[in-house]
């Protein structure tokens, strides 16, 4: 395997930031979740934010890959490899963002020992196994040249229902509370579809122009300009989900809904609501949407890039609005039982309305499972993928 | 069966956290975390009133853990952590508890705390019940309707404390109980009715 400097000193910094994570992390298992910045009003942070960021990221290329079989497209077969690979470094990550989170992992066999059927994160945790398995397969199917080609499209056949259903039971993670007006609704799971399509084909697109660059794998212009076109689909239909769900909280107006949209809209979590409606669906939109624009590169890696911090800011607006106002409200409010909450006097121990900021070693672990990832991507795709032009795109180089 | 519960005098209520602090003392509850809340209604400020001069008011809410007929974090729990006991009590095993916080997601009364980190205390021993179990790190806890207590007939402390006499504890599935006789008589309210959850605490007054 023949390596460039460049790509060597990248490498030796993504490793040194998956380091750090793991030190970070070493030090929130020995001192608890307070290092972080969660509190008894913000009980998730951004880890849980990764965690439905990255499960929405790894959707979009095992969907691609799936239907290639399932509907025929025979174009998309050419890239379900380095899309299940995107796929299955997502899922991992994501499932190690939940474990990350937890702050009793040392009692996590209890979830086998007592598990409890009405959890949606007892469903998680199998759909998402699940579906890492099923990502394995596709895997060992597509590279080993033992195995028989033609098995691909048999467990394509359940890729397709168990990739939606992950997304889904993760939406349900949150949409089934009653407690949080933000969540609950019946649109949660489909919404969290849509994002999935979005930002999964985003990160592909992103994927196959960087391996393409890097002449690891080649995928043609037309293939990318068609997926990009798929790409602009499925943004408008996020896009009118998250319509639809903010008209049908607005309307009635009531006095929970309007502090909900009041905070989306102008308060806390409004840069990141008005940065996905902006950066993430309208502008990638009117990119994509004209058939000339997706012929080139740039344009294409700037709506791509565009899609995927709109999805990151939409699970944090998503995430955050709902935990700002205690539904019973009142002072002193909430006691914050934070670290930074505990060691103040008096009144600062106390929160009327919730507030959140991740901290260091928080960032840190986060940043270094993000580098891990993107270090497990490169070394897969050096090992599984063969640069192999082809038409037109041969010709050019 | 029985269905323990208390009913809150709002009108008794004086606002001066004593069943908070009692209860903190009673249950050996950590630094930055209560298990029973006092809030001074509709302001942001302790003790603040409400409405303009000469048209003020002042009310008070204690909040704890309403141990709900149909809990919402029992539900969500993943290792069945969280159950519902034969007293009609909402109850945490606390050695199943991963810290995975989907019942401090799912609670509409924000009643449960967190065990963030080792927890601390002031002064710096276990000053709760000897009866009271020790919580680790990790773990989520909340009121527990004074278990150790009511299990061995005694009142819980938050109810035995009141110095207004607030507080009514009792079996709601019994009909000659004071409680239910309040809930009955007193068109006694529930928080967050809308919810569902069917809390056993019950507000008159």
């Amino acid at each position: 395997m023949q390596l460039s400097r460049n790509f060597k000193v990248a490498i030796g910094v993504l490793a040194v930031l998956a380091l750090a994570a793991f030190g970070a992390y070493c030090y929130q298992f020995v001192n608890g979740l307070g290092v972080t910045g969660m509190s008894n009003g913000t009980s998730w942070g951004l880890y849980i934010a990764c965690f439905m960021f990255l499960v929405g990221l790894s959707a979009g290329g095992l969907i691609v890959a799936s239907s290639a079989s399932i509907f025929h497209v025979t174009e998309y077969k050419k890239v379900a490899l380095p899309a299940v690979i995107v796929s299955t470094v997502c899922i991992c990550l994501a499932g190690a963002f939940v474990l990350i989170d937890l702050g009793g992992i040392v009692r996590v066999w209890n979830m086998f020992l007592t598990p409890n059927f009405a959890s949606p994160l007892l469903w998680d945790m199998t759909v998402i196994t699940c579906y890492l398995i099923i990502n394995l397969v596709y895997l060992y199917f597509m590279t080993s040249k033992k195995a028989d080609q033609s098995k691909v499209a048999i467990v394509s056949r359940f890729a397709l229902p168990v990739a939606i259903l992950v997304h889904s039971v993760t939406a349900w993670i949150f949409g089934l509370h009653i407690a949080r007006e933000g969540w609950h609704t019946a649109i949660m799971a489909p919404l969290f579809v849509a994002s999935a399509m979005d930002s999964g084909l985003a990160i592909l697109l992103l994927a196959l122009i960087w391996l393409n660059r890097r002449k690891i794998f080649a995928t043609s212009k037309k293939l990318i300009a068609n997926l990009a076109g798929l790409l602009a689909t499925c943004i408008a239909v996020d896009g009118y989900m998250v319509g639809c769900e903010v008209l049908t909280t607005a309307y009635p107006g009531t006095e929970h809904a309007n502090e909900l949209l009041g905070e989306m809209f102008f308060g806390a979590t409004a840069p990141f609501f008005w940065f996905e409606i902006i950066c993430g669906v309208i502008v990638p939109f009117c990119i994509l949407v004209f058939a000339k624009n997706r012929q080139r590169t740039g344009l294409v890696v700037l709506a791509c890039v565009g899609v995927v911090l709109g999805v990151f800011c939409k699970r944090l607006w998503l995430l955050f609005t709902s935990f700002i106002h205690p539904n019973v409200m009142g002072a002193p409010g909430l006691i914050s039982g934070s670290s930074a909450a505990r060691a103040s006097e008096g009144v600062d121990a106390w929160a009327v309305v919730s507030s959140y900021a991740p901290t260091l070693p928080e960032v840190v672990v986060a940043v270094g499972v993000f580098a891990f990832g993107i270090l497990a991507f490169i070394l897969l795709a050096k090992k599984f993928l063969r640069w192999a032009p082809e038409g037109d795109d041969a010709q050019a180089k | 069966m029985t269905k323990l519960g208390i009913a809150i005098n709002l009108d008794r209520c004086v606002g001066c956290h004593t069943c908070s602090n009692a209860c903190k003392m009673s249950n050996n509850v950590p630094m930055g975390m209560l298990w029973n809340r006092i809030l001074t209604e509709g302001v942001d400020v302790m003790d603040g009133a409400q409405g303009t001069y000469p048209n003020l008011s002042r009310t008070y809410l204690p909040v704890q853990c309403q141990h709900c007929e149909n809990p919402a974090c029992m539900k969500v729990c993943p290792t069945g952590a969280t159950y519902k006991d034969d007293k009609g009590r909402v109850e945490i095993n606390y050695d199943k508890c991963i810290g995975c916080r989907m019942c401090m997601a799912a609670c509409p009364y924000n009643a449960r705390v967190f065990n963030w980190s080792e927890p601390r205390r002031e002064p710096d021993f276990n000053y709760g019940d000897a009866r009271v179990p020790v919580r680790k790190k990790g773990v989520a806890e909340k009121c527990t309707l004074c278990k150790e207590r009511t299990d061995a007939g005694e009142l819980p402390l938050c109810v035995r404390v009141c110095p207004a006499r607030a507080r009514t504890f009792g079996d709601l599935d019994d009909p000659e109980s004071e409680i239910s006789r309040i809930v009955r008589e007193r068109g006694a309210t529930q928080l967050l009715e809308d919810k569902g959850t069917r809390p056993q605490l019950y507000y008159f007054g």
